[in-house]
């Protein structure tokens, strides 16, 4: 049974949990056991049921605990698939959260919505500005996650997570697919999943780094030039996987870029085909910066993916010059592997009485 | 957007051209500037890197409502 924190009133109380160290450092909701209720019944899921132990403190994550941290980021009922779904991720043995929340790498799980539940349980943002200010789905449910990490998972800075500086990622981090306007195929069915599915895909990310290329249909090489500084990008010789090499990492493409491969002819799987191509790299390269990283390489040439598919393409963002790529840890037991959940949208209950609650 | 309303402001004729991506964020900036009525013409988006025979197309296609706008018509 959880212990109830008494307060004089909700000013108080924020105070209270700053002081135990319980929020990000940004006021929270005060998760008030009706406020909690609501979430909880929102789920379809008894408040007790655990759904996993979280490191590295290795607390229990029951319903109920997700439901609080939910509250206090603001989570409406809505957003509750999308928030079990990425809990339930990341409590995936393949996620190695424990590892991930110690490391001293700027990491944090990137969540990445796909199917009917964007609209449903959010709307969860995939245009302009999608990882940024302003879309209170993405925001909320980036957090709710966070929030679990810090109270059920342990984590604190300096403590317990040892980021060296950490990542604005950190907060929240959580965007969807522009299924509609995508060229491609939507990223979950590639993944094994049916259209109609509700997915919610999470890796631990560094933050956004920004891909500037200014297309011209005149030019032939276009499409290659395009795809030679994702590549940069995604692995240049400063970032983990060109170093550790074997992890996951994302493309977020822009329409104006998608565009561009899509009428070269190029599907998702051609495009991450030729990125881990144009990731191979010479063994001495990474000696030079590297030489005791590169020890283990007994070959002239190396790898920095394992295989085309740890790269997660999607089409999200304002249409431009920027796309952006999430370079990753590449570390833990299974090297910071992306996790796709199914989101269980039909459990989910309609709560009675919700706005007058809210209200 | 913010171009041609201080062109404008200088006395001489201006017209803004914005493409259609960026047409919400032309009205908030002629709203904010105290100049909601600015002409301007939409563009289709996107217009950079869609080739030089693509972009005299659109040129071409636009220049009467340039025109019209510069004249206030």
């Amino acid at each position: 049974m959880t212990e109830l924190m008494q307060a004089m009133d909700e000013s108080a109380a924020l105070e209270m949990l700053h002081e135990a160290g319980c929020t990000d450092g940004l006021p929270v909701v005060i998760p008030t056991p009706e406020r909690v209720e609501a979430l909880v019944l929102a789920t379809g899921l008894d408040a007790d049921l655990q759904l996993g132990t979280m490191g590295p403190g290795n607390g229990a994550a029951t319903v109920g605990k997700v439901a609080t941290a939910a509250v206090m980021a603001g989570c409406l009922p809505d957003h509750m698939p999308i928030v079990m779904g990425a809990v339930n991720a990341v409590l995936d043995p393949l996620f190695d959260l424990a590892e991930m929340q110690s490391t001293t790498h700027c990491t944090a799980p990137l969540i990445l919505v796909n199917g009917p539940g964007r609209h449903s349980c959010g709307p969860v943002a995939s245009g302009f500005g999608a990882l940024g200010p302003g879309h209170r789905a993405n925001a909320s449910i980036g957090r709710a996650l966070r929030l679990c990490m810090i109270n059920i998972g342990g984590a604190r800075p300096g403590e317990s997570d040892m980021a060296l500086l950490g990542h604005p990622g950190k907060f929240t981090y959580c965007l969807a697919e522009d299924e509609e306007h995508s060229p491609f195929a939507p990223m979950h069915t590639e993944l094994g999943f049916a259209p109609d599915d509700t997915v919610v895909t999470v890796i631990g990310a560094e933050a956004p780094h920004s891909v500037m290329y200014n297309g011209d249909a005149d030019d032939p090489e276009d499409v290659n030039k395009l795809l030679e500084v994702l590549a940069i990008g995604l692995a240049n010789m400063a970032t983990n996987n060109a170093v550790l090499t074997g992890g996951g990492a994302v493309v977020v493409l822009n329409p104006e870029h998608a565009k561009i491969l899509h009428d070269n002819g190029l599907d998702r799987q051609a495009i991450i085909t030729r990125l881990w191509q144009l990731t191979h790299y010479p063994t001495e390269q990474l000696s030079y910066f590297s030489a005791n990283f590169a020890a283990r390489i007994k070959s002239d040439t190396y790898q920095c993916f394992t295989k085309p598919e740890d790269i997660l393409l999607l089409m999200a963002g304002g249409s431009g010059l920027y796309s952006m790529v999430m370079p990753s840890w590449c570390a833990g037991a299974n090297r910071n592997q992306y996790v796709s959940k199914k989101a269980d949208v039909e459990q989910f209950c309609e709560v009675p009485g919700l706005v007058a609650l809210l209200d | 957007m913010r171009d041609g309303i201080n062109t404008a402001r200088l006395g001489i004729p201006a017209v803004s051209l914005v493409t259609e991506d960026f047409w919400p964020q032309g009205n908030f900036v002629a709203q904010a500037l105290g100049m909601p009525a600015f002409p301007r013409v939409q563009l289709p988006h996107p217009l950079a890197g869609t080739g030089s025979a693509h972009l005299r197309s659109v040129a071409e296609s636009m220049v009467a409502a340039i025109i019209g706008g510069l004249k206030n018509d």
